[in-house]
């Protein structure tokens, strides 16, 4: 596009004109709400007083010295650990389960996929109920098949209730990483699941040597998403736990929403955010960066 | 006229009379989305219709709790279209408000409805900040109360305890007779509510309001104690598994026979009345050891946002405190209705003992309000959170934890002078 303003011809006036709209809603909607929490955290503000006051950094001086903020912290990371392999990992079996062309394969397909069309609040509702201790479900099913010692007290015990969170969001999530993967086994041209076949593959040898390698866009997509769910996590624990009990739960999207509205502090809760922004980018970005080169080169293989 | 131009002039006249409907249409927001809280809100509402001419008050769920209604209207008031008038809870909450410029002053309502009159003295003063009323009470609810499972406390031979150490052997006996003990459950609140009693029998009402003001130190030789009663007493008959239940499900081990006894909001009484499980019948209840006589209460409040509506909130607010609209509210939740004019006839038995609770206890001023709302916010919620952690693991080593954060909060908060002589 020649950028001269003597020199636009009317495709490159189409052009910008395209563009405006995009660039303003990205403006007016990211940009600006970025800049605007930045502005808040380096502010003592309750969210209804008229004026707020000047912090410089002390809101982030103060959480980076706090043990629950620590705490939650190093909960997102952990949550990224656990989406990018067992939701993933679990999707992808399912999708090699069902990708043999066992019968009932179409009602397998809306069963493992059904629960990610719930929402998040139906599904701590659920799972709350599933997770009593002493009469739900989980408790239930264990002492009928006199297993009543593994019973915890799932959602009580700080030492368990993160596990228990993650069973909950593996179910709920797994049916996205399965329809990903399922799709993409299904678009890897057949002529060279044959030929590995004729050369005498096995079919785990297939899989891994095949189907695997040429699942990379799929694999993008579904690990891409699973760390970003997993940073800005917030409403499944939100609607089992609110965080607790005494912390132990909380991821940071948990603690911002407590400082914001339930505890009225808004500057404390900016930092907040932005910390998370600066971890998710730290996380994240590296891994996007990677993963764009691995399709590059295997688009140019 | 061209096509579109019509069109637009019917977009035009449609957003009009939108705006119009918004006007007439005055919205009070609360947080009562189903059930008894639900009818109850519900009947307050069309009890302010009925009595006011041309009104048109409209509830508006916002759903979840406090929390969400907070962010709902912060978000409203940047707006700058707030709701006619909304459920707040009460003190400091109505300070932070009120400090903000965010609430009508409702002085003149208050006159006209004669609330220091109708209203009890420890009620009156978390509606007030600096003497000025910013809430209309509505919905009042005792904490001190221990519900317990009367056929439990028969084949166990427990009599009612009146006293810690009564309270002590009924915990045993339960025990022994297979019964989990003392329900509790997980959350901010509700171990917070069993340390009050705890609380209340080491520094009394004047060390109550102490704390409230943060003259008496979480350092100090008797909240230690008080934590040690509560330890001793209350945590060690806590039943298994406690803190991964909600409230209602430990109310259903208390009407399944699960467990002896739950020290809760009185709001059980009416989710168990509900369930089939009456009061009188399968449930009765008494006030928890070392808070006999006293009423330590949870309430809250009708507030009304600075707006083009101030003049019909008012007209709102004096219809929602007159006798029968605050008995519609209570009779149908399981509340107290906060109206000292009340007839006691409205309620059942399990209302009935409570009214006589409290009007006992305001009679020898002993209402106490939750501390968690007198406390600065952020000291509240932390001192919830922390006796939740201490109820979990009764550690010296956690309760060291719980007095240093706690005390640090409160320094800060006296640095910044947020303590308010309630």
């Amino acid at each position: 596009m020649n950028l001269s303003p003597h020199r636009l011809s009317r495709t490159d006036w189409t052009h910008i004109a395209f563009l405006a709209l995009p660039t303003l809603l990205f403006v007016t909607f990211y940009v600006y709400p970025v800049i605007s929490s930045i502005h808040l955290s380096l502010h003592d503000w309750n969210g209804f007083a008229p004026k707020m006051r000047f912090v410089g950094l002390q809101n982030y001086q103060v959480l980076i010295g706090q043990p629950r903020f620590l705490h939650a912290a190093l909960n997102n990371i952990i949550w990224v650990a656990f989406m990018l392999i067992v939701p993933t990992g679990l999707g992808l079996l399912l999708a090699a389960i069902l990708d043999r062309g066992i019968r009932g394969e179409q009602v397998f397909r809306i069963i493992f996929f059904l629960p990610f069309t719930i929402p998040a609040v139906a599904v701590g509702a659920i799972w709350r109920w599933m997770y009593e201790p002493d009469n739900g479900l989980i408790t239930t099913v264990l002492k009928l098949l006199g297993l009543g010692s593994f019973a915890q007290n799932w959602l009580g015990d700080p030492n368990v209730v993160n596990l228990s969170l993650m069973g909950s969001v593996a179910w709920w999530t797994t049916g996205f990483a399965f329809l990903v993967f399922f799709a993409g086994l299904r678009n890897i041209p057949t002529e060279c699941i044959e030929a590995a076949r004729i050369e005498g593959a096995t079919p785990w040898q297939v899989f891994w040597k095949v189907s695997f390698p040429l699942l990379w866009p799929s694999t993008i997509i579904v690990l891409g998403m699973s760390a970003i769910d997993a940073m800005r996590l917030f409403d499944v624990v939100w609607a089992m736990t609110k965080g607790g009990p005494a912390y132990s739960s909380e991821v940071l999207a948990v603690q911002m929403y407590d400082l914001a509205f339930g505890r009225f502090d808004m500057g404390r809760a900016a930092a907040v955010a932005v910390y998370l922004f600066i971890i998710a980018g730290v996380i994240i970005m590296p891994y996007i960066i990677y993963m764009s080169r691995r399709v590059q080169d295997s688009e140019a293989d | 006229m061209k096509k579109s131009n019509m069109l637009a002039a019917f977009g035009l006249a449609l957003l009009g009379a939108t705006s119009v409907q918004a006007q007439d249409n005055l919205e009070v927001w609360h947080y009562y989305a189903a059930g008894s809280e639900l009818a109850g809100m519900n009947a307050l509402i069309d009890a302010a219709n009925t009595s006011v001419d041309d009104a048109n008050f409209t509830g508006v769920v916002i759903p979840g709790n406090v929390v969400e209604l907070r962010r709902q209207l912060q978000t409203a008031f940047l707006g700058g279209r707030p709701p006619a008038a909304y459920q707040s809870s009460m003190a400091y909450e109505l300070k932070t408000f009120a400090d903000g410029g965010q609430l009508h002053p409702l002085t003149d309502a208050w006159a006209a409805i004669d609330g220091d009159a109708i209203f009890p003295e420890g009620v009156q003063r978390v509606v007030k900040v600096d003497g000025v009323p910013y809430g209309i009470p509505f919905d009042l609810s005792l904490i001190n109360n221990v519900f317990y499972n009367k056929e439990a406390f028969q084949k166990a031979g427990v009599a009612v305890p009146t006293d810690w150490d009564s309270f002590t052997a009924a915990c045993d006996a339960l025990r022994d007779a297979g019964y989990q003990p003392l329900g509790n459950a997980g959350g901010t609140f509700w171990s917070l509510y069993n340390f009050y009693a705890a609380l209340v029998s080491v520094v009394g009402e004047d060390g109550y309001y102490q704390i409230a003001r943060g003259e008496l130190g979480f350092d100090s030789p008797e909240f230690a104690e008080a934590l040690d009663l509560y330890r001793d007493r209350m945590v060690s008959c806590y039943a298994q598994n406690w803190s991964g239940k909600t409230w209602t499900q430990t109310a259903d081990d208390l009407i399944n026979g699960n467990t002896g006894m739950f020290m809760m909001g009185i709001w059980a009484a009416g989710y168990m009345d509900t369930a089939g499980f009456k009061a009188g019948e399968g449930f009765d209840m008494f006030q928890a050891p070392g808070t006999v006589g006293k009423s330590i209460f949870q309430m809250d409040v009708l507030a009304v946002p600075e707006g083009p509506s101030v003049a019909a909130a008012d007209e709102f607010i004096k219809a929602i405190t007159t006798t029968d609209g605050q008995a519609a509210f209570a009779t149908l939740k399981g509340s107290l209705a906060p109206n000292i004019n009340v007839d006691p006839a409205v309620y059942g038995y399990a209302g009935a003992t409570f009214s006589r609770q409290f009007s006992e206890a305001s009679a020898n001023n002993a209402v106490l309000p939750n501390l968690f709302f007198l406390l600065p916010t952020d000291l509240g919620t932390e001192f919830g959170v922390q006796i939740e952690r201490f109820a979990i693991d009764p550690s010296d080593t956690v309760k060291a934890e719980l007095i240093s954060t706690l005390e640090g909060l409160r320094q800060e908060a006296l640095a910044e002078s947020a303590f308010i002589a309630w």
